[in-house]
């Protein structure tokens, strides 16, 4: 096997490391790690959630130091093979209800665990990533056999970074999207307290995994009493960890997020399109997606994903990504209902797009260092990239290029209502480069065009494009 | 019996809400621990009788 190369966003459990190599994701083990695989591999929990698609399928590649990947023997007491997710993501880059399904998985798989004397070790986002709009548990390194008498060893790590996420979106409208991508651990116990008011408290879950919370660690600081020892002492059962994990199940489930009119629900998808145009819109698409199949394609600026379902059908993985939450969480929720695994609705703003984040800045990558895409769909984007985000617009067109991607993109011109919208809450001269002339010849300078053509509105135009070599 | 140390800081709050949120069901062990708190505080629990 050829030299691979050790994932560094894995380095946390000593127990089990994740590698890739040949394009194939591999778990190393400990000695430790190899019981804990043993334990879950022999487990209904594996076998049940593994065919429901809950957990990533996983198999022992090699035992005892056999034909491990060059340089990452030593230490290594076996090698676990994944199937590999199409696109890893984050959940700063997930809406409410991906949130809300990625804990629910979290405390399903963990209650199944704790049925066969199992247990997952931690309680972090980031061991979900997603088939469509399912979501998948990928960290088999996370179930450890349970230790008569312990606690949830995770339960504070799992208010961090999924409860408190939630109950401040749900209750306070707060997006916790910034938030985490500020902080990586999540949001402490006492920071989710400050943002409580007095009738929060009486809201479900606040009083007990909140305030409390953050009350008892706050008294519990600077103690050095061997709590985890004392309770295992006094008898701790696991039936109180059971009774804990139902209680959030239910509290969980019921917490909704109803966001207000955003920019796009306000005015409903597409009314600025005539039907013919819509149609003639959706045909072009429709041609350069037919022209092959396609491993990853993105669409930038996704809107209600009409056009994701359109290139899904020729193509593996559509990654549909909107810079607004409510419509991507909308999209999310029609995908589910459907039951697609081949588009992945993602909150990204390509102004600001999602940066390398963690320890050396590794352990989080940037969005496009996580696979670029074969096609781009970039419709109804520029002007607000340019106008709204004031980026100039060779400057995005040049990113574009950047990422070696056949481009289809759509040019709104000066005359179309949207961007005059856009343009009238601007000092007149400001965006002298938005132009359809100047965006034909910057465009022509760094792809070739292969076709365009003007919407039968008459104020829009489309371009399919390949990068210049 | 050996405490074994998990990778990540359970937080002595956090472990203690466990106790707490788990109500009358808790209650016995919450006792418990207080009582061997409470001999240990005067002297009067087991010295050394755990290896942990």
């Amino acid at each position: 096997m050829s030299a691979a190369t050790i994932e560094p966003g894995s380095f946390r459990d000593p127990h089990s490391r994740v590698v890739e190599a040949d394009g194939q994701v591999l778990r190393l083990l400990s000695e430790q790690g190899l019981r804990d695989w043993n334990a879950l591999a022999t487990s209904e929990l594996f076998r049940g959630s593994v065919a429901e698609g809950k957990l990533v399928g996983t198999e022992i590649e090699a035992e005892g130091g056999a034909d491990l990947p060059d340089g990452l023997v030593d230490g290594a007491a076996a090698v676990l093979r994944h199937e590999v997710v199409p696109f890893v993501s984050y959940p700063y880059e997930w809406t409410f209800a991906m949130l809300k399904d990625a804990t629910l998985l979290q405390l399903e798989l963990l209650r199944r665990a704790l049925d066969e004397d199992l247990l997952l070790k931690d309680s972090s986002p980031y061991n979900v990533q997603w088939r469509g709009a399912q979501p998948v548990f990928i960290d088999v390194g996370s179930f450890e056999a349970l230790r008569k008498g312990e606690p949830w060893v995770g339960y504070r790590q799992f208010c961090m970074l999924f409860l408190y996420p939630l109950l401040l979106q749900a209750y306070k409208g707060m997006p916790f999207q910034p938030w985490l991508r500020g902080s990586l651990d999540g949001i402490e116990p006492q920071e989710c307290r400050e943002l409580m008011s007095f009738r929060d408290l009486f809201r479900s879950g606040v009083l007990g995994h909140v305030l409390l919370h953050a009350r008892l660690e706050r008294r519990n600081a600077d103690s050095n009493r061997d709590v985890k020892g004392e309770l295992r002492k006094a008898g701790f059962k696991k039936e109180l960890i059971v009774a804990n994990v139902k209680r959030l199940e239910r509290l969980v489930g019921k917490l909704e997020w109803r966001p207000g009119a955003s920019e796009w629900s306000d005015y409903g998808p597409r009314k600025h399109y005539t039907d013919a145009a819509s149609e003639q819109k959706d045909e072009f698409v429709r041609r350069v997606a037919a022209e092959r199949n396609w491993g990853l394609a993105w669409d930038l600026g996704c809107n209600d994903g009409r056009f994701s379902r359109i290139v899904a059908e020729h193509a593996r993985t559509v990654i549909a990504m909107d810079a607004d939450a409510a419509v991507v969480d909308g999209l999310y929720r029609s995908l589910r209902a459907d039951g697609d695994t081949s588009i992945l609705p993602l909150y990204v703003d390509v102004v600001d797009p999602s940066p390398a984040l963690g320890w050396r800045g590794e352990e989080r990558r940037t969005l496009s260092d996580r696979g670029t895409p074969e096609l781009t769909l970039c419709l109804a984007l520029i002007h607000h990239v340019a106008i709204s985000g004031n980026v100039p617009v060779r400057d995005f067109l040049g990113w574009l290029r950047s990422l070696e991607t056949k481009l289809v993109i759509e040019f709104p011109t000066t005359d179309d209502p949207l961007v005059q919208r856009l343009l009238a809450r601007k000092q007149e001269g400001t965006h002298p480069d938005y132009e359809r002339g100047y965006f034909e010849r910057s465009l022509g300078e760094l792809f070739d065009v292969a076709s365009s053509e003007e919407l039968s509105s008459g104020t829009r135009i489309l371009y399919v494009a390949q990068p210049k070599v | 019996m050996q405490t074994v140390l998990a990778y990540l800081d359970p937080g002595s709050g956090s472990m203690l809400l466990q106790l707490l949120l788990g109500g009358a069901a808790a209650a016995g062990i919450g006792l418990k621990m207080t009582w061997r708190r409470v001999l240990g505080f005067l002297h009067l629990g087991k010295k050394h009788s755990d290896p942990a």
